[in-house]
């Protein structure tokens, strides 16, 4: 394999970058496939083995038996994962930020059993959900990890503005929709959520400051997963290249296609810096900034990826087109990009 | 505006086709039975759409997924009434083909894809596999096979066709000449007596496992896959030939791609098409000339049905507020716009030249009288050893040469690849837009277009990679290195300096 990038990372990321990687080759990529089956729950076994990385309870401190990992470190082994597997990373991603509002109001005995909660938790965010009397009612088209989920984090308007509802599955009133026809990240398997005057098990009094930095954790943990979509294209790409004879000698020595993996390199650069900056700056304008640089070319990536493959990456047997499918889905959660970078303008005039 | 002057209204689909497509509405003005013919198709396939393959595709799409052996025939029956396994069989033998033969294909496999890619790819590619028994000229078999297609057809049994030119070694090689020189080629056949004897294996064959006849692509030696190249009539059945795999396709699903393999597979010398060694002109050249541009027209089919979705999404009101209020989304909406509009102007550009040339010589009063001769002298042995005979061949081929000029074949192919390659990238660019502005929804509609995206990609890969149809564009048009020549009786065969 090519090393694509000379990295300053310091050695804590490193050799978080190399236990990653080594578990994503290990456990994630001989489910992969699995993983990615067109219906029914995912396959996630595999996943609860990804405790020994630390990264099932990221942000909880270690001395509570968490990872305790940093921004940064959250997205190296992200995109690590990714590489191998979007959907499980994301179903890890989706499940960290569920549990970032109870961790902001740690300490509550209420929340005792959501830091508790199995793999995999689900996000229900963002919907049309409102928490009234002390009961949560409303819709939300679109939560990962939902039939599979241990516990939902529901965020809801209320009187008092924003309240975060953590509510059981089994609740009465909670009503669970698999979405059978989910086209990528399948392994975060979608569903859409009803909820009827459901009691939540507990409420987390938040304010934007809280949805500010679950959806900062939400961009930077999609622009992680799709560098490293971007990576598995390029470097499944190049290697095919290097074998594929046609037109009379290797294909990677065609112009065409040198440019086509060229630019994937200029784009895994780029999405890789834009993160490493956008986690040391803080703030939610990087952070969108670089999610939406990094779908938009992990997407192109991904595509020219299968492009270089010719027909065999458009069959699912060599995991080409997977990427493609799961590129494009990056672009969308928790807003679409263009609606996004509506969303940075306004960031950055204040 | 489009009402004739004798007064006949118009259908609503018919005018819109004349807006879609202004050369036709120009051409109209001079040709009224011609273009009526052409919305007579875009009707038919309209009603298709609507009363089979609307109700159907999802699902259709969706069980492949899951099981990628199936195959709904009962989606090819209900296309016999509509004769879309005629649109290329010419008129003497039964079919519908006419003067417009490509631009009736063209706006057929559009009109089909802008509901399935993966259903209208299953008549496309049927056509695809009739098209070398017609760029040969090989009409010892028009009176059998093509006959057979249009007759059980006109019963409701779909007979169908594939073409099997790509090999798991060679993709792009196979589709292009100098390429070809170079190509390390698997399939050979090898003469013997009365006939060849074929080993080696095709891949991504669309329709393979389905077809009752194939036509086919392979070296007579391996070793100069070039001066050897040619092309065969294969019937599903002769000894030795098997479809092992059919592959797990992201899209396009509702056709199969098949392996197809052959293991000493004798195939007499009457399926010969063409001369041997004529292969990369009759069966390439000649054959993309005519369908790389409804390949274009596949892509924009599936970009329009795209954006028929995406627009659908975009004028839903939900909680008081509809996408398309917005301005962002009526400027992508423009833009879409704008690339479909491109996208028909350069498939319909060539249809409409190739037919020029192609449909001239189908429409030909020379042809059509062959066609006043009584079948049971047509179909006699004499007449078809006759045609399959040096100087049967050398007569038709030297017809074909006074009708279509070579110039004429170069430019063709030129235009056939822009539209291609053009049409597909601008269908990658609408799908995955609108997949990206509709965002996380959980409707019909985004469902439909994330079909369209998977549909989508196949365009730019097959019938030549996209980068393979740049070059082959600027070897015809803008270098003119590339000149196709029709056979030719007793010529040397197609040379190209390989660098």
């Amino acid at each position: 394999m090519i090393q694509i990038l000379r990295t300053t990372e310091t050695e804590e990321y490193r050799i978080l970058r190399g236990t990653a990687a080594d578990y994503a080759a290990r456990v994630l990529a001989p489910v992969a496939e699995e993983l990615d089956a067109p219906t029914g729950t995912p396959f996630l076994e595999s996943m609860n083995k990804a405790s020994e990385l630390g990264v099932l309870r990221a942000f909880v401190a270690e001395e509570s038996g968490g990872g305790g990992l940093d921004d940064y470190a959250f997205c190296v082994a992200l995109e690590e994962m990714a590489v191998e597997s979007a959907g499980a990373a994301t179903a890890l991603l989706i499940h960290n930020a569920a549990l970032l509002p109870a961790i902001a109001a740690s300490g509550a005995p209420e929340l005792e059993a959501v830091m508790g909660a199995a793999f995999p938790m689900s996000l229900a965010y963002p919907g049309q959900v409102s928490l009234a009397g002390g009961k949560v009612s409303g819709q939300v088209p679109m939560a990962f990890n939902a039939p599979a989920a241990s516990m939902f984090t529901v965020l809801a308007r209320s009187t008092e503005g924003i309240a975060v509802a953590m509510v059981e599955p089994g609740s009465e009133g909670v009503e669970i929709t698999p979405n059978e026809h989910q086209m990528g990240l399948r392994a975060a398997r979608c569903g859409s959520l009803h909820l009827t005057a459901v009691e939540p098990l507990a409420i987390i009094q938040a304010d934007n400051e809280m949805v500010e930095s679950l959806e900062r954790l939400l961009h930077l943990g999609f622009a992680a997963i799709s560098a490293g979509i971007a990576r598995k294209a390029f470097t499944t790409a190049h290697a095919y290249a290097s074998e594929r004879y046609q037109g009379g000698d290797i294909i990677v020595h065609h112009q065409a296609l040198r440019l086509m993996m060229a630019e994937m390199v200029s784009g895994i650069e780029m999405s890789r810096a834009m993160i490493k900056s956008a986690c040391e700056e803080g703030g939610l304008a990087p952070a969108l900034a670089c999610r939406i640089e990094a779908t938009d070319r992990a997407l192109r990536s991904a595509t020219d990826g299968v492009q270089v493959h010719g027909g065999y990456g458009y069959m699912e047997d060599y995991g080409m087109e997977r990427l493609m499918r799961d590129a494009s889905w990056c672009q969308i959660y928790p807003r679409p990009n263009q609606e996004s970078l509506l969303t940075l303008l306004d960031l950055v005039e204040g | 505006m489009f009402d004739d002057m004798l007064g006949t209204a118009m259908s609503e689909r018919g005018k819109q086709l004349l807006k879609d497509f202004p050369a036709l509405q120009v051409l109209h003005k001079h040709d009224r039975k011609g273009v009526n013919g052409m919305i007579k198709v875009a009707e038919d396939c309209e009603e298709y759409n609507r009363r089979y393959a609307e109700p159907m595709a999802l699902e259709i799409d969706e069980r492949i997924g899951r099981d990628h052996d199936y195959f709904n025939w009962d989606i090819v029956k209900a296309g016999c009434q509509y004769r879309f396994l005629s649109l290329a069989i010419p008129e003497g033998v039964g079919g519908i083909a006419g003067k417009y033969i490509v631009t009736n294909m063209a706006l057929a496999v559009h009109e089909l894809c802008s509901t399935c890619g993966g259903i209208g790819l299953i008549f496309g590619a049927h056509t695809l596999g009739v098209s070398p028994l017609i760029t040969a000229g090989a009409m010892a078999h028009w009176d059998t096979v093509l006959h057979e297609i249009a007759e059980e057809e006109k019963k409701g049994n779909p007979v169908l066709m594939a073409y099997a030119i790509t090999e798991p070694s060679a993709g792009t090689d196979v589709e292009d000449p100098e390429f070809l020189a170079k190509g390390k080629i698997g399939m050979e056949a090898r003469r013997t007596k009365g006939g060849y004897v074929i080993n080696g294996r095709k891949c991504f064959i669309s329709n393979g496992r389905e077809a009752k006849y194939l036509t086919l692509t392979a070296a007579l030696d391996r070793n100069r896959p070039l001066e050897t190249w040619t092309t065969f009539l294969i019937e599903n059945g002769m000894p030795g030939y098997s479809t092992p795999r059919v592959e797990r396709k992201m899209g396009q699903r509702a056709s199969h791609a098949t392996e197809l393999l052959f293991e000493d597979v004798f195939v007499p010398d009457s399926h010969v098409l063409g001369y041997p060694g004529d292969g990369m002109v009759n069966g390439i050249l000649m054959v993309m000339g005519a369908s790389r541009g409804p390949v274009g027209a596949i892509a924009t089919g599936i970009a329009t049905g795209a954006y028929n979705h995406f627009m659908a999404w975009a004028k839903t009101r939900r909680n008081g507020h509809a996408p398309i209020d917005e301005e962002r989304i009526r400027m992508a909406a423009a833009d879409m716009h704008a690339m479909l509009c491109a996208n028909r102007n350069l498939f319909i550009n060539h249809a409409l030249v190739a037919d020029a040339s192609f449909g001239k010589v189908l429409a030909h009063p020379l042809v059509n009288s062959t066609y006043l001769t009584p079948r049971a002298i047509r179909t006699s042995k004499p007449m078809y050893k006759l045609l399959n005979s040096m100087a049967g061949k050398a007569f038709i081929n030297t017809l074909l040469g006074l009708f279509i000029s070579d110039e004429e074949i170069t430019h063709i192919l030129a235009l056939a690849s822009m539209a291609k390659f053009h049409c597909a990238d601008n269908a990658m660019k609408i799908t995955s837009k609108a997949l990206e502005l509709m965002g996380a929804d959980d409707s019909e509609d985004r469902r439909w277009v994330e079909k369209c995206f998977r549909d989508a990609k196949l365009c730019q890969i097959y019938e030549g990679t996209n980068q393979l149809n740049r070059l082959c564009l600027y070897d015809t048009e803008i270098s003119k290195e590339l000149t196709v020549e029709i056979p030719r009786p007793f010529r040397a065969p197609l040379k190209v300096e390989v660098n």
